[in-house]
């Protein structure tokens, strides 16, 4: 399980990279997203794995703490989520308004070398 | 203490936000959103006074420690989020709030109208500001500087134009970069050493096993590379020539703060993991290297520069890496100066930018946007609100020329010249002087590290560069005889000017008790055993302000 | 006190000059000159007491923690100089009161004069070096301002500029020895230093201090090889000239050589180089002196070569050699002074300061002749005038310098030399100005100038006069006061006679007189041919050399720039990500960062199976991103699906539920965008082909590849490691009897870390402000104008049937759809409410919620058309996003009232029907605040975005027949390309 994880954290991070390095602006953004796929992952892993423990309780329920799966990196993944989804959002539409002001899509804003 | 200040740390965070969402039920015009936007600035300016009132010696009766901590929610230390005001923090507080207020004032001229939602965005960026000056919670302070990016990517497109935009994609993605390594270590560290709380993580990683250090340090590592990029570390500060020196003027002014709150956070954390000795970015030698680097970096910058903005920008490097050199060079000794240098630098190339923005309106033509089409009227209904004036006639709307402004100009760009280059007299010679003699003065003369000759060596060039390069393009400036227009000056755009540089005026004259200050705000870092036990021993249910109407 | 005052008066002085109008040369001049009399006054004050040997201290503490107060101290020595300003500035103001013509703007001019004085007086006065160094940076600045008073003359910009960089260069470097003096000396006060000589002399910084501070004062007295500067300089008024760069600002640095006289001098490393500096400058400058055309030119260098004089003086490490170099530094200020105000009348009376056309002034001018001739006598060191006492003491010290037979031969043989091309063109000077025949083709017609012009220079030849005959009565005390304060105990003993019987020096003194006569008269035959350039040297132009230097310098500089920086993204990012994963993998090789201890799971195949499908999507899309768009975008929803499935199986149904709807809204952001890119068909460029290309792709793989694997390693370390419980066992434990809240999760969100929640949900609303304000100046790109095919045709369709927004549905093939998504919003509201309300026990809240509703309002739009949607409702985006603020704001600070802290939760509880018994919470109000902030900040984009295309269609078809196109178009259009 962990292993399975840990590899498609590792896959994610990857392609997100060379995306990341690439030169058009749509490649980019796409790797920004796999990226944010990975790290969610990645915060979401520290509180390790667990099955069928999510931290819901009910009222008067004896059982110790130590069951539930950790709570904290699943509410730090929500908001990293959050900013993620804002950013990106912002940062298509920057992508835009540069494509519409310098005619290109070259993240450089002029064409470079491929 | 009266229940009302108790709530105090908490409002430079508050006072910012409401008034930026209260800007946009009000019409994108002028008055009644700069009216509001001033009030905010001004309460926060006050708040931001009154703490660093609090935390100085005169009154221990508040906060005993000399440190305010304020939990969020009532949940206590390690838990719930605190804020925390230590003198460092009531400093930056104090810094950020003049600033901004200058800027403000400055950007009534003109520039708050050349796009819309300039005043709530600024707002908004005070928020994150100083939220991350505030908090005491590692992944908190994460938010706080999404919130301020997030509105620093607003501000520096504000105006729009080809140039912002591919300034502004650039800066965008690598903060963007840079906010996913802040995650990696943030949740590195809480996998390992399973807390946020700052406070609570430096007695933390002192228990952690051997096995699990080397993890924790992992973080810590990546943790500090994030701070570099924002503090604009060489070689990972290429984005920042651009971007500052294409950002409207009052903008620009205001994210001179900006790296500052990467190499706070280096200070803060850093001094907190101090003990436990953490290798990579936090680790002394690197932290110098880097610094180093970095200066000679601003200093090949400003000799290359070709217009006043971007030399600005490279000045602002330099400073950064004289701030991250100092704390490498040796925290103890240095960091009262180099805060003392922090505060002075921020204030004159806040100061300068607005220069900048003067000197310039003369010759660019400084929007670019005129050819773009506006939204079909629609849509304006659809978004609840008349379309504010067109953008581009507020061009024709410049000051008088009077005979005087060529003399304030040249007396303002003069006076900032000095401060950048740390030429004597004002405070930009006072700090740089403190910072060289605690420089040679770490160790006694016959073995001074070589590192100490490096670092003055580094002051007297970044001197000599900032006057070689700076008389260059002043003259080019002020002296040129060919189509020279006596520029429109206006008092609203001289004054927030004035003030800053008054300000560095009074850093100078009064350098005794400014220097008794900072040092003693350095003390909070460089023995950060007092801020640990004010946060982990403050007690939230002892709140005192039971029966309240 | 008063020592204070001296060096306060001139800058108030300064101050209220620069505020005087324009055109009142009166009244800045009786300003300027009250200030320096009075000053003067003030100093001659205290002569009683510095003439019986006390110090006069005034100390204001400034910065004690670094040890830099100011420190205000007169001796005998800074008595003399403080007078030489002060006097000598009363002086010049008299004598630019007249000079200065109407026209200039005087208020600029006089200001600077007096902040000059009183940085100079700062200079003398200075009890603390480094207060010391920040005067001194202060003339520079000062000189800098008068040398370029006259800014549009290119001469005197770049005149200016040159001499602040050398002077300023040579500051900090004094800065330099200035803080290791300090730290040796354990002080920057000047009585610690000077007391500390030995120590000093004996330090292993000796060396490094000598050079450093050598470097200041050489520089600021335009010693070879920095002199350059100097002639330069000369592009000044001439009253600045006399006062700046020959009576006072020059002499700070031989001032500040004697100042430290006792704590550094009498070493060989001392002798030597202040000795060859000295010498080389005496020469240099003399013999270049001779050839110059311009009056000033001669001066200058004149002056130049007289400092090297005093320098050198200075470097014989002899008590008496000091005398003769104070001695001399006052002489020379007067006649050198008087020389400069004769040069300044005689460019006012004629227009001209060109030796070669003025001849014959002396019928025209004969007081300013009789004048000039008495000065340039002393200066070339004739009998009866102060000069000749000093050269003669100069010259006994060369013979007497007992520093081996080299020394003892060349020095006086040298000094000699020296002596006789002073002479020459001293005799040059007066005999080609002022006699010969009458010159004709003068500008103007020469005359006498007015009283005012000529009273100072007369005082100044005067007091040469007196001086040189009577010296022992006149100056002596001054001397003995001055020298001795300097050289405590051990003075010397000299007698100031004008005869001292035939001696040696006399011998020298009389051989400089007639070779200077000998020489002059050579040159004289041919003078037609001297052209101002002085033979030999003449192509060592430091000034050049000095410019080249400053341009390479630039110019490196913009090539180590270009080296050193990027431009292009790529770079930035691969730097980044390599340095992090290079500081990772160091940090984990550094301390043997291990796998931990805890066992592996067993691995499911239905998640590997999931898993498989996910890594494919993920490196498909990192192939097809180029050019099939909108594959890539499917394939990586794919992977986020596939991430939402993974939080949903290790139970994060919170998580599972965000990513979704996140998704669902991304992809439909991504989509509305994807119209605007420009189309890209695969291979249809070469660059992919080419061999850096290639190889970037290849580095590029690289890196990605190590960085992944790097990152699962981290993961698998982590996760092979016993977790931590604190915080989670304590959030789980508190949530219901405190918090009231079953859904842990949503609980930290809302309220152990409701603070993030708020930063959070301001930053999404602050993004939706930005793009707002950006896409209001959106420009779409013209090739992506024209409407795609799929609308075309649609657009034909259309033009038969009238489309109107005011219709009940919207016509056409969209009928149908529109009339399910018409019934499909209220439904979504009351999900979005339904999850809204059960967030805090179950999985949900305002997040999720409010991104529901947004994805419904937006199919509304997807459907209906922008147009159409909005002419029945009017959301007001902006709005939504203020409230959501101000009432999650709110219901933080609702906490307050009751004496609690911000953000803190409170609760009753409230029956309804269907969703039951309802803690209702604080919390709750903060989660409708989110809910509402998402609704407006979603839309507001999509909105924004979706409105682009409405823009686009104006040029191709106009209004109303294209208006309610609709926006899901450029996805067909992406699909057909």
């Amino acid at each position: 399980m962990e292993i399975i994880f840990a590899l498609a954290i590792g896959v994610l991070t990857g392609s997100g990279v060379w995306l990341l390095l690439r030169p058009r602006t749509f490649q980019v953004i796409m790797g920004l997203a796999l990226l944010s796929y990975a790290i969610n992952l990645f915060i979401f892993a520290m509180g390790r794995l667990a099955i069928d423990r999510a931290p819901i309780l009910d009222i008067g329920d004896p059982t110790a703490a130590a069951f539930y799966a950790d709570p904290v990196p699943q509410a730090l993944v929500l908001t990293a989520i959050v900013i993620s989804f804002a950013t990106t959002a912002l940062l298509l539409v920057v992508i835009l308004a540069a494509r519409g002001l310098t005619g290109t899509d070259h993240v450089d804003g002029r064409e470079g070398d491929a | 203490m009266n229940a009302w200040l108790e709530h105090l740390p908490v409002v430079p965070v508050l006072a910012p936000l409401f008034a930026g969402a209260i800007m946009l039920f009000l019409p994108e015009s002028r008055r009644s959103r700069a009216g509001l936007a001033v009030v905010a600035v001004l309460v926060q300016l006050a708040t931001a006074l009154v703490l660093a009132y609090l935390t100085s010696d005169a009154v221990l009766e508040v906060w005993p420690l000399g440190i305010g901590v304020y939990s969020i929610g009532k949940w206590p230390a390690p838990f719930g989020i605190v804020l925390v005001v230590d003198r460092l923090s009531a400093l930056m507080l104090v810094l950020t709030a003049t600033v901004a207020l200058a800027a403000l004032v400055y950007s009534l001229a003109r520039w708050d109208r050349v796009g819309v939602n300039f005043h709530p965005l600024f707002q908004l960026l005070l928020m994150g500001l100083n939220g991350a000056f505030l908090t005491g919670d590692l992944f908190n302070l994460f938010v706080f500087v999404e919130v301020m990016l997030a509105a620093s990517y607003g501000l520096l497109l504000h105006g729009s134009g080809a140039s912002r935009v591919k300034a502004g994609l650039h800066y965008i993605i690598v903060n963007l970069v840079s906010s996913l390594l802040f995650l990696i270590g943030v949740a590195l560290v809480y996998g390992v050493a399973g807390t946020l709380n700052m406070a609570d993580l430096g007695p933390r990683v002192a228990q952690l096993p051997a096995s699990d250090r080397g993890l924790f340090d992992i973080g810590a590592t990546i943790l500090g590379l994030a701070f570099l990029i924002k503090a604009a570390v060489w070689p990972l500060n290429f984005w920042l020539p651009a971007a500052y020196s294409s950002a409207a003027a009052p903008v620009a002014a205001i994210f001179s703060l900006l790296t500052k709150v990467g190499v706070y956070a280096i200070f803060r954390v850093g001094s907190l993991l101090n003990e436990s000795g953490v290798h990579g970015p936090f680790g002394s030698d690197w932290l110098f290297a880097g610094g180093i680097a970095t200066v000679a970096f601003g200093i090949i910058g400003m000799l290359s520069a070709q217009q006043l903005a971007r030399l600005v920008a490279f000045s602002v490097i330099a400073s950064s890496g004289t701030l991250l050199a100092s704390a490498g060079l040796a925290p103890d000794a240095m960091t009262g100066p180099a805060l003392f240098y922090l505060v002075s630098s921020v204030l004159a190339s806040g100061a300068f930018f607005m220069v900048t923005g003067m000197t310039e309106r003369t010759r660019t033509h400084y929007f670019e946007s005129s050819d773009q089409a506006p939204l079909p009227i629609a849509s304006y209904s659809a978004f609840g609100m008349e379309d504010s004036h067109d953008p581009l006639d507020v061009e024709d709307e410049v000051g008088i020329a009077i005979p005087a402004a060529m003399a304030f100009l040249g007396l303002a760009f003069v006076s900032c010249a000095l401060l950048v280059s740390g030429l004597p007299p004002l405070s930009g010679f006072v700090s740089k002087f403190a910072m060289l003699s605690a420089a040679v003065e770490i160790a006694p003369t016959a073995e001074l590290p070589v590192q100490s000759w490096i670092f003055v060596a580094a002051m007297l060039m970044t001197g000599l560069a900032a006057i070689v390069s700076l008389t260059r393009i002043g003259m080019r400036l002020f002296w040129s005889v060919v189509g020279r227009t006596t520029p429109r000056l206006r008092v609203i755009e001289a004054a927030p000017v004035a003030l800053l540089l008054l300000l560095c005026v009074g850093l100078t004259v009064a350098a005794k008790p400014a220097m008794t200050y900072v040092q003693a705000a350095a003390q909070g870092l460089t023995s950060p055993q007092t801020y640990i036990d004010a946060v982990l021993s403050a007690d939230p249910s002892a709140s005192t302000a039971e029966g309240m109407p | 006190m008063s020592l204070a005052l001296i060096v306060l008066l001139p800058f108030l002085g300064s101050l209220v000059a620069a505020f005087l109008p324009s055109n009142a040369r009166n009244a800045e001049a009786w300003l300027a000159g009250l200030v320096a009399v009075t000053c003067a006054v003030l100093v001659a004050d205290h002569y009683p007491e510095v003439a019986n040997g006390e110090i006069i201290r005034f100390v204001v503490p400034w910065l004690p923690q670094f040890g830099l107060d100011l420190y205000f101290r007169m001796d005998g020595y800074a008595w003399m100089f403080a007078m030489l300003v002060t006097f000598m500035g009363a002086l010049v103001v008299l004598y630019a009161r007249y000079y200065m013509s109407p026209a200039d703007p005087v208020p600029r001019f006089f200001s600077f004069l007096l902040a000059f004085m009183g940085a100079m007086v700062g200079v003398v006065l200075s009890g603390n070096l480094i207060q010391l160094v920040i005067f001194w940076e202060l003339t520079s600045l000062t000189s800098f301002m008068l040398i370029a008073y006259w800014y549009h003359l290119s001469e005197a910009r770049h005149g200016a500029r040159t001499a602040l960089t050398v002077t300023a260069m040579g500051g900090l470097s004094l800065l330099g020895g200035v803080l290791l003096l300090g730290e040796v000396a354990g002080g920057y006060d000047l009585d610690n230093v000077l007391a500390a000589g030995d120590v000093i002399r004996s330090h292993p910084w000796y060396p490094a201090i000598l050079i450093l501070v050598l470097l200041g004062a050489l520089t600021k007295s335009a010693q070879f090889p920095f002199h350059f500067w100097l002639p330069h300089a000369m592009s000044a008024p001439t009253p600045v000239s006399a006062y700046l760069h020959s009576a006072t600002m020059v002499k700070a640095g031989v001032f500040l050589l004697a100042r430290l006289w006792p704590c550094l001098s009498g070493t060989d490393l001392w002798f030597w180089i202040v000795c060859l500096a000295g010498l080389s400058t005496l020469l240099l400058g003399a013999f270049s002196a001779i050839f110059q055309r311009d009056m000033k030119g001669v001066l200058a260098y004149s002056t130049i070569s007289h400092l090297g004089l005093i320098t050198l003086l200075l470097g014989m490490n002899s008590q008496l050699a000091l005398v003769a170099a104070v001695f001399h530094m006052m002489n020379h200020a007067t006649f050198k002074a008087s020389l400069f105000m004769a040069a300044g009348i005689v460019d006012h009376g004629t227009g001209t300061r060109d030796l070669q056309r003025l001849s014959g002034l002396a019928h025209a001018m004969p007081i300013t002749a009789t004048l000039a001739t008495v000065a340039a006598a002393a200066m070339a060191g004739v009998p009866l005038l102060n000069g000749f006492l000093s050269k003669e003491m100069f010259f006994a010290e060369t013979v007497f310098a007992g520093q081996g037979p080299a020394v003892r031969i060349a020095l006086p043989a040298m000094a000699t030399i020296a002596g006789m091309f002073s002479v020459a063109y001293s005799l040059r000077l007066i005999h080609q100005v002022f006699f010969g025949p009458r010159a004709e083709d003068l500008p103007r017609a020469p005359h006498e100038p007015t009283r005012g012009m000529l009273v100072p220079s007369a005082l100044l030849v005067l007091a040469c006069l007196l001086v040189g005959i009577l010296p022992s009565r006149t100056v002596g005390p001054l001397l003995e006061t001055a020298t001795r304060s300097i050289l405590i105990d051990d003075m010397p003993t000299y007698s100031l006679a004008v005869w001292h019987g035939f001696t040696l020096p006399l011998l020298m003194s009389v051989l400089a007189l007639v070779g200077g006569f000998v020489i002059y008269v050579l040159l004289y035959m041919h003078r037609r041919r001297s052209h101002g350039r002085t033979p030999f040297i003449s192509r060592f132009d430091g000034r050049r050399t000095f410019d080249v230097m400053i341009i390479r310098l630039i110019r490196v500089a913009g090539f180590l720039h270009r080296l050193t920086s990027s431009r292009r993204l790529q770079t930035q990012l691969v730097l980044i990500v390599c340095i992090a994963a290079g500081a990772a993998l160091l940090g984990a090789y550094v301390n043997k960062v291990a796998w931990g201890g805890m066992p592996v799971t067993r691995v499911d195949p239905t998640l590997a199976l999931l898993w498989a499908t996910g890594i494919a999507c993920a490196l498909g899309a990192a192939y097809q991103a180029k050019y099939h768009r909108l594959a890539a975008l499917i394939m990586v929803g794919g992977t986020g699906l596939i991430t939402c499935l993974t939080f949903a199986w290790f139970s994060a149904p919170d998580l599972a539920l965000t990513q979704i709807t996140v998704e669902v809204v991304t992809v439909v952001l991504i989509l509305l965008g994807l119209r605007w890119l420009p189309r890209r068909i695969e291979m249809d460029d070469p660059r992919r082909r080419t061999v850096r290309a290639r190889a970037r792709r290849a580095r590029d793989a690289v890196v990605a590849a190590v960085i992944g694997t790097s990152m699962a390693a981290l993961v698998f370390a982590v996760l092979t490691r016993p977790r931590r419980l604190d915080l989670s066992s304590f959030f789980v434990e508190h949530s219901l009897p405190q918090a009231g809240g079953g859904n842990v999760v949503n609980v930290i969100l809302v309220d152990f870390r409701a603070f993030d929640t708020f930063g959070e949900i301001t930053v999404v609303g602050i993004v939706a402000l930005t793009v707002y304000a950006l896409l209001r100046r959106f420009r779409p790109a013209v090739e992506s104008i024209d409407v795609p095919r799929a609308q075309r045709e649609d657009l034909e369709r259309r033009s038969q049937l009238a489309a109107d927004p005011n219709e009940m549905l919207p016509s056409g093939f969209m009928m149908v759809p529109a009339v399910l998504v018409r019934l499909l919003l209220p439904m979504a509201g009351l999900v979005s409410l339904f999850f809204l309300l059960r967030g805090h026990n179950l999985p949900g809240g305002g997040f999720i919620g409010g991104l529901v509703l947004a994805t419904a309002v937006i199919v509304q739009y997807m459907v209906g058309g922008a147009l159409w949607v909005e002419a029945r409702t009017r959301l007001k985006p902006l709005y939504w996003i203020a409230t959501g603020l101000l009432a999650a704001g709110t219901a933080g600070i609702a906490a307050w009232f009751t004496g609690n802290t911000f953000l803190t939760s409170f609760a009753y509880e409230l029956h309804l029907p269907l969703i039951g018994t309802v803690h209702l919470f604080s919390t709750l109000w903060f989660d409708i605040g989110v809910y509402m902030l998402v609704v407006g900040a979603t839309v507001l984009m999509l909105v924004a975005l979706a409105h682009q295309s409405l823009r686009s269609y104006r040029r191709p078809a106009p209004a109303p027949a294209s208006s309610d196109l609709h926006v899901e178009a450029p996805s067909t259009a992406e699909v057909d390309r």
